[in-house]
């Protein structure tokens, strides 16, 4: 079962001769732990897509399916549950809280969701060293690189194991090199660590580490390109050639 | 020209047996899967640099029951040629293209989907990149250097050209509009006498 699903899904803002379609009939599914790249020029929808798949703002018309649960029929409090726990999000500048360490910053969210401080400093302290990040567990976000800041994100969006990260043009804020570590390191969240990875971008260079590339064009899809085969999915597949098939 | 002057230069490092020289050249070229040179390629482009007075063959004694092999070494004008090629610049080709002849064969006869063949450009191209990142990202800079700025170029102009293919197929609808280029139309038959 795919573990983000949308059927038709449409997103009009503004209403009459004033209405604006961001999104028309869009139609994706993303299995678990598949790392996929959405692109298309800017105003073709693509950070729309992944607002909605977030259940970050309403959809007009179609669905969106997080594991099954349709988004658009569930209450506020559950909704913010989902998102708590199976939806990780990261954004292009990073969105840490300046006066948090690292360790904090990864704690926060669990803390709201009602984990006690130590257990959520545990594990926060745990997925910073999985990212390279333990020396630098008590530094401030302005104490930190740009890609240390993103590192710092990523665990945070990990720390309450999600099935699920969206990723909001993650590289928009860095260097080349940087850019490539953090792309190097979503692949890594999903190939080492399982999650699927919904990550926007305007950079071929970032899009080549994905596992797919889905092209968005006037709220359409335009078209898709597999780089990868499926690790996971049926022997054949597993045991074909990197590149895939034409 | 790449071979031979490569081989030139691996030449004036020590002289060496054509087996040797090829495996030499296609260490620093990127691997066999890379780059591959045929055995007979290696002799051939031997003989025509030994014709040039480039390169003198001597055999060696061989060892034990061995036979003595063809053993080659760099004369002094094969290291003026060597050095004339380090002084000189590489011309860049970046006009003869392929993809470029497709897309406008495709408009010109009308036979081919423009849209689809850009599409299916750019899914290759990042089919491609995909496999070279993958690659790049396996090797340790640390020990590998070379193996990764070679990487690093191809990764850079397939960047190039996933953007270049962005701009035609954001101007598709303006070249289709225009008139593609065409031959000169010029008169039948022989040049007339005199002119």
């Amino acid at each position: 079962m795919p573990i983000v699903e949308t059927q038709n899904l449409s997103k009009i803002y503004g209403a009459g001769e004033v209405a604006v379609t961001a999104l028309d009939h869009v139609s994706i599914s993303v299995e678990a732990g598949e790392f996929v790249a959405i692109m298309g020029p800017s105003g073709c929808g693509k950070s729309t897509l992944l607002h909605l798949l977030g259940g970050l703002d309403s959809v007009s018309d179609g669905s969106v399916l997080i594991d099954g649960q349709n988004l658009a029929g569930m209450k506020d409090d559950d909704l913010t549950r989902l998102r708590r726990r199976k939806i990780g999000f990261i954004f292009q500048f990073f969105n840490l809280i300046p006066v948090l360490t690292a360790q904090e910053n990864v704690a926060l969210p669990i803390t709201l969701d009602g984990v006690k401080p130590a257990e959520a400093r545990a594990r926060a302290a745990e997925w910073l060293t999985r990212l390279d990040m333990a020396e630098r567990m008590h530094h401030r976000p302005d104490q930190l690189s740009g890609g240390q800041q993103q590192r710092v994100a990523i665990a945070r969006a990990l720390v309450a194991d999600p099935d699920l990260i969206l990723a909001d043009e993650p590289t928009g804020n860095l260097d080349t090199r940087a850019g490539d570590e953090i792309a190097e390191t979503l692949r890594q969240v999903s190939q080492q660590w399982g999650r699927a990875v919904v990550m926007v971008t305007h950079d071929p260079r970032i899009a080549a580490y994905a596992d797919r590339i889905i092209f968005l064009k006037d709220g359409k899809v335009n078209d898709q390109t597999i780089l990868a085969p499926r690790r996971n999915g049926d022997a054949a597949t597993a045991a074909a050639p990197l590149q895939a098939p034409a | 020209m790449s071979v031979r002057n490569a081989f030139l230069g691996l030449l004036a490092q020590k002289p060496r047996h054509g087996y040797e020289l090829r495996a030499a050249f296609e260490a620093i070229a990127g691997g066999g899967v890379n780059w591959d040179v045929k055995p007979a390629q290696v002799y051939a482009t031997l003989d025509r640099l030994a014709e040039a007075g480039l390169v003198v063959c001597t055999s060696d004694l061989g060892e034990g029951d061995e036979p003595g092999r063809r053993v080659y070494a760099l004369t002094e004008a094969g290291l003026a040629a060597l050095r004339q090629w380090f002084d000189e610049g590489v011309e860049p080709e970046h006009q003869r293209d392929e993809f470029y002849i497709k897309l406008m064969v495709a408009l010109a006869s009308g036979a081919g989907d423009p849209h689809r063949i850009l599409r299916t450009q750019r899914g290759l191209i990042y089919q491609r990149l995909h496999g070279l990142t993958t690659q790049r990202n396996a090797l340790d800079a640390r020990v590998a250097l070379a193996q990764v700025l070679l990487l690093d170029k191809a990764i850079m102009h397939l960047e190039a050209d996933l953007r270049w293919l962005e701009f035609v197929e954001a101007r598709l609808g303006d070249i289709q509009r225009q008139p593609l280029p065409a031959p000169q139309v010029r008169a039948r038959g022989r040049p007339k006498k005199g002119s």
